[in-house]
């Protein structure tokens, strides 16, 4: 006989169930949060540093060893982290460029028919992908950059100089032992970008490597069978096939190098990152001075996703 | 006094409503008695999946009532997991765990749900192995097994668990032809020692042979329900009739 | 007329060698470059090495490289230690090798084997003496090298033996030896307390990593699980932690973790820095290892699960059974590979003044002594996180050919 339906005990209900479990959690993170908040408010008050932002507009009073927004001490600390947003958008912008172009070399020569070239490749990528990226950068900073010789017996090289005062670019010339050109950078630039370049590069090698792997060898083999000498194969049939699978993970390859840019204030570059550190212990003001920092790099992140996500739209096959 | 067989599933009104409005099972009705073998067919839609996946909660229903082996299915979860210890199924993509061997396989619930001691579950699983024809097999991996293997595996391991009745959901769709015979061969034979099933295929002859009953549904109702040979030779309603000339 | 079929000549190895290096002209002019250039770097390279190159800056920071400034009469625990983990690790082998998975080979001693323990040797041999070490160290040295092959040989013969019930324990082995070691190093128990501020150098850094492994993967696994699940308070809630940690940089949040943990806290209480980074560490690399578990969920097919539920087990016992060993097994690449990052980031505790090894290196380097020597430190660092993350890249692949030795079934419709 069936038997009677009694009312079903909240804990084995399957209907309710989920939602206790949700209050349940929701209930042990609001008094967790709860906690850690009046904490924050407390401490907060007691020393006087309750959330505002009109410090922002107070002078710096610290320098910056290199920006390209004029800067001196006096200027308020708003400026400061401005300028050093530019010098981190100025790395980023220019590590992408040279990563993508490092890595889709050095991707593409895994494939080359020269035995060497391709094992070099393949000892690169794995070289130095199992170095910490802090320990390259600190080589390139201390080891190759500030060992460079200064002025008349710097590298000299066709429309650039590199020494230790910095890397000249344009048509240096020296005047007084001092080296001046119409483009300078620094060689903490230098060092950061060099060292950021070469260790995305590696990874970007791979994602691109998988990506022209992924293209079935049928298409080498009707390209060739057509007539196409290699490269153009790879450069007409081949690549635009391979960046339906590339284009995703060079999305979250350039959102890494961003992040990484953060390493600055290792070699000694005043980015972002340094300038807030800098202004967090002359201020004190750490939730605010963290807030900015965080949206600052949510905001790249994101504007680097939409981008890659519009490109990676031209970039998907058209099925029926 | 002659006791009837005592009833395994008693269906009555059944309503379903998918989230998007879709309104998949229409009030249905089923008797189901001990040692029945019934076998549901119809056209791909019409919701016999569904209703079948009712017996054992597996999907749930907004009006009507379920009562299985005793049990009417209801939110309580002790009671959803009590019908699921003696309710079995076998599915269309055999489902078996990959990465477990066929042993493994059949011993993991009872060990766990039943808390039976592991050899005596091994023992039992060999025998039933052997029952349905691969006991060499015991120790390979789903993957290295054909599907009709993989398939005489799941039944196995379904079995494993002591239910008493069994559902299978198209078990044989998902087969090369040559595989299709040595399945049913097993269901066959359960059916022979008893065993109350509930099958939704298309395969004609299995029916024919085997089924005590027959129902067709389409579009969300029970069309027509009979014994086989009254079925298919002599329905009574226009939509089996066009569903039989579908499918012969 | 019968022809006969034609002959395949086995090329020589010069023979390849040209048509590899020398295929075409083109192909001709790379090869001659490179190689040119390899030979100019080689040799400047081992010139550097072997003339300029003064390599006593590492022979006399040695202690301070590998434990910091822990105290000098309290060392004797950390050699203790050492040796407890060489026995481990040496057991541990051996067993892997005495009890095959299905599909590998019977061999005691393969020969990936007898590589490793000769490269294993020649190491204990070479590397105290290069570094100048006193002989009762080097002597120590050979000992827990000694031991660790000796355990790898006595478990590849005796394991077998060992009786079903003891082995079962086995598993228990690692995360006991972890709690034993915890307890040497910082102290208590009767040992004398030696505080996070005197750990460095290597054994920080290999202590914040393991810690930081242990720990994030439980809760990673936990919050694949919440991304994956339909309660929207745990899946938005698992989204947001995941893309908030994703989009910061870990030294901004190591920076957070060391300023803000301070107001977050009652008044006064202010956890060592060490272990606010460790944290730190733990729940960033939590947020990626998430992804990578979450990878292998979506590859679960939904009717294993379903399949699990109709044999009557509850959710937990069939996620762990049934959906996570599957999902765990094509998430190991990913996983391990934030492993190895994890490792990595180590390094960026420098940063925050901590005195992990690229911290101890740089205090080295300032020494006035030593100033100009950075080269030699930099190399010796590079070679030693490279071999420890190409040792644990190529661990993984090992790990995932003994797991997945016949590839998953599908219906074979």
């Amino acid at each position: 006989m069936t038997s009677r339906s009694e009312v079903t005990p909240w804990w084995r209900n399957r209907r309710y169930l989920p939602w206790l479990v949700q209050g349940a959690v929701a209930l042990v993170i609001g008094v967790v949060v709860a906690f850690l908040l009046t904490n924050l408010l407390l401490n907060l008050t007691a020393r006087g540093l309750l959330l505002s932002w009109s410090w922002l507009g107070q002078p710096a009073g610290f320098d910056l060893a290199e920006t390209i927004l004029p800067f001196d001490a006096s200027l308020p600390y708003w400026r400061a982290m401005l300028a050093g947003l530019v010098n981190t958008l100025r790395v980023v912008i220019a590590g992408l460029v040279g990563a993508t172009v490092l890595g889709t070399l050095i991707g593409t020569a895994s494939f080359s028919s020269n035995g060497l070239l391709r094992r070099l490749a393949r000892v690169y990528v794995e070289v130095i992908r199992n170095i910490p990226l802090l320990l390259q950068l600190i080589f390139w900073y201390f080891v190759v950059f500030l060992a460079l010789p200064n002025g008349r017996d710097a590298l000299q090289l066709p429309g650039l100089v590199l020494a230790k005062s910095g890397l000249f670019l344009g048509s240096p010339e020296l005047v007084d032992g001092v080296w001046q050109a119409p483009l300078r950078f620094t060689v903490e630039f230098g060092a950061l970008l060099t060292g950021l370049v070469v260790y995305t590069a590696a990874f970007i090698a791979e994602v691109v490597r998988g990506g022209i792997a992924s293209v079935p060898k049928g298409q080498w083999e009707a390209a060739s069978s057509l007539g196409f000498p290699p490269l153009l194969t790879l450069r007409r049939i081949v690549l635009p096939q391979a960046l339906r699978v590339i284009v995703p993970g060079l999305n979250s390859q350039y959102i890494s190098l961003a992040k990484n840019s953060s390493l600055a204030v290792a070699c000694g570059f005043t980015d972002l990152y340094s300038v807030s550190e800098t202004t967090l212990n002359q201020t004190g003001r750490a939730i605010e001075v963290m807030l900015i920092l965080l949206g600052s790099y949510l905001v790249i992140d994101l504007v680097i996703s939409a981008l890659m996500n519009g490109l990676n739209g031209l970039v998907q096959l058209r099925e029926r | 006094m002659i006791s009837s067989p005592s009833l395994m599933i008693e269906a009555r009104g059944v309503e379903k409503w998918y989230p998007n409005g879709f309104h998949a099972l229409r009030g249905v009705d089923l008797c189901v008695h001990q040692g029945e073998v019934v076998v549901i067919m119809g056209p791909s839609g019409s919701g016999k999946s569904t209703f079948l996946r009712t017996f054992n909660a597996m999907e749930d229903f907004q009006k009507g009532s379920i009562v299985v082996d005793g049990i009417e299915i209801s939110d309580d979860l002790r009671r959803i997991d009590a019908i699921r210890r003696e309710v079995g199924m076998v599915f269309q993509q055999f489902n078996l765990f990959p990465h477990l061997t066929v042993l493994d396989n059949l011993t993991l619930a009872p060990v766990k749900v039943r808390k039976r001691p592991k050899a005596e579950v091994e023992r039992q699983a060999l025998e039933l192995l052997e029952r349905v024809g691969i006991a060499e097999q015991a120790h390979k991996f789903p993957g290295q097994l054909s599907g009709g293997q993989q398939q005489r595996v799941a039944i196995a391991r379904s079995l494993c668990m002591e239910p008493r009745i069994m559902l299978f959901d198209e078990p044989t769709s998902a087969l090369d032809p040559e595989m299709v015979q040595e399945v049913l061969a097993v269901m066959q034979e359960l059916a022979r020692d008893g065993m109350t099933m509930v099958v939704v295929s298309h395969e004609v002859r299995f029916a024919r042979k085997v089924a005590s009953r027959v129902v067709l549904m389409a579009d969300g109702e029970v069309v027509e329900v009979a014994p086989p040979q009254q079925f298919f030779t002599n329905p009574r309603h226009e939509r089996s009739k066009q569903f039989l000339s579908q499918i012969s | 007329m019968a022809t006969t079929p034609p002959l395949v000549v086995r090329a020589s190895p010069l023979r390849r060698l040209q048509k590899e290096l020398f295929g075409s002209r083109l192909d001709g002019l790379i090869s001659i470059a490179l190689l040119a250039a390899l030979l100019a770097a080689g040799l400047g390279f081992f010139r550097w090495a072997l003339f300029q190159a003064q390599w006593a800056v590492l022979s006399a920071n040695s202690t301070l490289f590998a434990v910091g400034r822990y105290p000098v009469e309290q060392q004797w625990r950390l050699w203790l230690l050492t040796t407890l983990l060489a026995l481990a690790t040496g057991f541990s082998w051996g067993l892997l090798r005495a009890f095959p998975g299905s599909g590998a080979g019977r061999a005691l001693w393969p020969r990936n084997d007898r590589w490793a323990a000769a490269i294993l040797v020649v190491l204990a041999l070479w590397r105290p003496m290069a570094l100048q070490l006193t002989i009762a160290i080097q002597v120590r040295w050979w000992g827990i090298a000694g031991l660790l092959l000796l355990a790898r040989w006595a478990a590849g013969r005796y394991g077998p033996a060992i009786p079903q019930a003891c082995r079962r324990l086995i598993p228990l082995l690692w995360p006991l030896l972890y709690l034993v070691g915890m307890v040497l190093i910082s102290g208590g128990l009767g040992l004398v307390q030696v505080p996070p501020s005197e750990w460095g150098g290597l054994l920080l850094t290999v202590l914040m990593a393991t810690f930081a492994i242990l720990l994030c993967f439980p809760l990673g696994v936990l919050l694949a699980l919440g991304r994956r699940s339909e309660l929207p308070l745990l899946r938005w809630g698992s989204v947001i932690y995941i893309e908030f940690i994703r989009g910061a940089p870990l030294i901004t949040l190591l920076f957070l973790g060391q300023n803000i943990l301070g107001f977050l806290l009652p008044g006064g209480l202010s956890p060592d820095r060490v272990w606010r980074a460790a944290w730190v560490l733990t729940f960033f690399a939590a947020a990626y290892v998430a992804e990578a578990v979450r990878s292998g969920l979506v590859a679960v097919p939904a009717g294993q699960l379903e399949a699990a539920r109709s044999l009557g087990l509850p959710v937990p016992l069939a996620l762990v059974h049934v959906v996570l060993p599957q999902a765990l097994r094509v998430a190991l690449p990913a996983t391990v590979g934030q492993f190895i990052t994890l490792l990595q980031d180590t390094t960026l505790l420098s940063l925050i003044g901590l005195l992990d090894l690229l911290g101890t290196a740089r205090t080295v380097m300032a020494n006035p002594m030593f100033l100009g020597k950075n080269a030699e430190v930099y190399l010796v660092l590079a070679i030693l996180f490279w071999s420890c993350c190409a040792a644990l890249g190529l661990g993984s692949r090992a790990l995932e050919t003994r797991l997945n030795p016949h590839s998953p079934s599908a219906p074979q419709a």
